[in-house]
C-alpha cells in the first residue's frame, strides 16, 4: 500500500523515510553503483531537502518495500542540474503540468518474481499507480522519469511502457541512465492495474501508514522482550483487564485507562498494549 | 517583513492581477490570490482579488505572519487543499475573521517552484458543498496549474534583473516544434516529421508555451519571434 509523503506530513513519518533512505542506500549503492553521496547508510542528496513529494510502497508487515521522489519540472530538479547530460546540452522541460520521477526502486530482496503480491512487479505497479493517480490529482498531465535500462524493460513489460524518451541514454556509474515521458492517464493507470490485477485503492491514510509501520516495528521488538524484560506489575494488570473485556465498551475503557496512565510507560511498551493485547495475554 | 499589494504599483500589459481575475471569472472561483516572498528582503508580495475591506484588515492585523496558505503549501509539490491543514491556533485566527468577512474557508493552494527555489502561490476559494468542490477541482486542476505558473513567472519578470535572468531558454525540440507550427502542420503531422509521438510534440510544445509565458501556442510563436529565438515565418 502507498503513502505519499511530503514537506507538510514528513515530521509524522520521519521513521519511515529513514527506511526509505535506507533502501536507496542498498539498491543505488550497493546493486546498481551509481555515483550517490551514502552516510550511515543512507542514501539522500540535496533535493530531498527541497520538499519533494515521496510516495512510498509498504508491504503487509509494513516494511518500506519500494519508493519514488517526485518534483516540479518549473523548479529546480535533477535532469536539470544533475542528469543533465542525458539532455545533450539542451535545456529541461518545464511545465506545470510536467512532473519529474526519480530515485524509483523497489527492494528485490524483500521481493520475489512472478506476479504475486510480495514481487517486484507488483510493488513496481503499485508504486507507479499511486505516483500518476498522484499527478493527476494534481492536474499534471506527464511524468518525466530518471530511469536505467532494466527498469525500463520492467515497465514495457508491465503495461506501463512510457510513450517516448528525452535525450539519449547517458552511463551513470555501473549502469546507463534514460529519461522516459509517461502520460498520467486514466487509460494508463488502467492499464497497468490491469496487469498487476491490482483494483483495490493504493492509498493509505496517514493513520493508516502509521499503524501498519508501527506493525513492523513490534514485531522486531518483540523477541527482545520475551527474553529480557517481564511484564511489569501494571503491565500485567493491562493484559488481564484487556482479556477480561467482554464488549466494546469494555475494552474502551481500558484503552482509556491506558491512554490516562500514558506517563508510566515508554512509549514502545504502551504501543505494544494498545495494539497487541491479546499476544501479551498469552504471556502474563 | 512587510506585505505588498503590487496592483497599486504595477502597470505591466499582462499583470498577475489580470491573471488571478480571469481565473475567478473563468474557472469558477470566489476569489483568488497569488504570493511570493521576495527573495532577499521576505516581504510578501502578491495580488488577491479579496474584497478591499479584507485586504486591509489582514494587512492590519498582520495575518501574513500567519497564514498557513503562505508558509504551508510552499511544502507540497501538489495543489494543497486547505483542509489538509492543522486548524491550530493560527489557522483560526485568520480564518475566523475571514469568514466575518465572508470569506470561506474552502479553498486550495498551488505551490509554484521556480528555477532559483523560490516559490509562488496561487490560492483560490470557492463557498460551495462537499460535491461541487470535488468536482470543481477534478475539472479546473490543470488550468490553475498553468494560471499558477503564468502568475509566478510574470511577477518575477517584472524586474530588470529577474527578466535577463529569465531569459526563457527553449530546447531545439522545442525551437523546431514551434517552427513546424509556424508552418502551419498539425501536431499529428509534427510527430510524423519528427518520428516522435504526438504526446510527445505535445509535451514540448506545452513546455514551450508556458517559458515564453504564452497562453496560446499563436502566441508562444509570436514571442519566440519577438525574442528572436531563431523562429521564422516563411511566406
Amino acid at each position: 500500500m502507498i503513502i505519499v509523503i511530503d514537506g507538510l506530513n514528513q515530521h509524522e513519518f520521519k521513521d519511515i523515510l529513514d527506511e526509505m533512505f535506507k533502501l536507496r542506500a542498498r539498491v543505488f549503492g550497493d546493486r546498481l553503483g551509481w555515483e550517490v553521496n551514502i552516510q550511515d547508510g543512507r542514501e539522500r542528496d540535496h533535493f530531498d531537502d527541497l520538499h519533494p513529494a515521496h510516495v512510498v510502497s509498504l508491504n503487509d508487515e509494513g516494511e518500506v518495500v519500494g519508493c519514488m521522489r517526485l518534483l516540479q519540472t518549473t523548479g529546480p530538479h535533477m535532469l536539470a542540474d544533475v542528469f543533465n547530460s542525458i539532455l545533450d546540452g539542451e535545456p529541461p522541460i518545464r511545465s506545470a503540468q510536467v512532473w519529474e520521477a526519480t530515485r524509483f526502486c523497489v527492494d528485490t530482496k524483500k521481493l520475489g518474481r512472478g506476479r504475486g503480491k510480495n514481487s517486484v512487479s507488483y510493488v513496481t505497479s503499485e508504486v507507479m499507480i499511486g505516483s500518476f493517480e498522484y499527478a493527476m490529482d494534481a492536474g499534471v498531465r506527464d511524468a518525466v522519469a530518471v530511469i536505467d535500462p532494466v527498469m525500463n524493460r520492467v515497465l514495457q513489460r508491465s503495461g506501463n511502457a512510457p510513450y517516448d524518451y528525452v535525450g539519449t541514454a547517458k552511463p551513470m556509474g555501473k549502469v546507463v541512465a534514460m529519461a522516459a515521458l509517461m502520460d498520467c492517464s486514466e487509460e494508463r493507470i488502467a492499464s497497468i492495474r490491469n496487469y498487476a490485477d491490482i483494483d483495490h485503492d493504493v492509498f493509505l491514510s496517514d493513520q493508516q501508514a502509521r499503524a501498519l509501520f508501527d506493525k513492523s516495528r513490534i514485531t522486531e521488538a518483540r523477541p527482545a522482550n520475551k527474553d529480557h524484560k517481564p511484564l511489569s506489575e501494571l503491565e500485567t494488570y493491562f493484559v488481564e483487564q484487556m482479556a477480561a473485556a467482554r464488549t466494546e465498551d469494555e475494552r474502551q475503557a481500558v484503552l482509556n485507562l491506558i491512554e490516562c496512565l500514558s506517563d508510566k510507560f515508554t512509549p514502545e511498551q504502551k504501543t505494544a498494549l494498545i495494539q497487541t493485547p491479546r499476544a501479551f495475554a498469552h504471556e502474563a | 517583513m512587510k506585505l505588498i499589494d503590487l496592483a497599486t504599483i504595477d502597470h505591466g500589459e499582462r499583470s498577475a492581477y489580470d491573471i488571478i481575475n480571469s481565473v475567478c471569472n473563468e474557472l469558477g472561483f470566489d476569489y483568488a490570490s497569488y504570493a511570493t516572498t521576495h527573495p532577499v528582503k521576505g516581504d510578501v508580495q502578491g495580488y488577491a482579488n479579496y474584497p478591499d475591506e479584507w485586504k486591509l484588515h489582514y494587512g492590519s492585523q498582520g495575518y501574513h505572519h500567519l497564514d498557513p496558505t503562505l508558509y504551508q503549501a510552499a511544502l507540497s509539490i501538489a495543489p494543497v487543499d486547505w483542509s489538509r491543514f492543522n486548524h491550530d491556533e493560527k489557522f483560526n485566527a485568520v480564518f475566523r475573521d475571514a469568514h466575518d468577512f465572508g470569506i470561506t474557508d474552502r479553498g486550495l493552494t498551488v505551490p509554484v517552484r521556480g528555477p532559483y527555489g523560490e516559490c509562488g502561490m496561487l490560492s483560490v476559494t470557492k463557498d460551495c458543498s462537499d460535491t461541487e468542490w470535488k468536482k470543481l477541482k477534478r475539472h479546473v486542476m490543470g488550468d490553475l496549474q498553468m494560471a499558477a505558473v503564468q502568475a509566478h513567472d510574470t511577477v518575477m519578470q517584472s524586474g530588470v534583473l529577474a527578466k535577463a535572468l529569465y531569459l526563457p531558454s527553449l530546447s531545439r525540440r522545442e525551437r523546431e516544434i514551434l517552427q513546424w507550427v509556424a508552418e502551419g502542420k498539425s501536431q499529428q503531422d509534427i510527430g510524423d516529421i519528427l518520428s516522435i509521438s504526438h504526446r510527445t510534440v505535445e509535451v514540448h510544445l506545452r513546455s514551450g508555451r508556458e517559458k515564453l509565458g504564452a497562453l496560446t501556442t499563436a502566441q508562444a510563436i509570436g514571442r519566440a519571434i519577438g525574442l528572436g529565438l531563431n523562429i521564422q515565418v516563411n511566406t
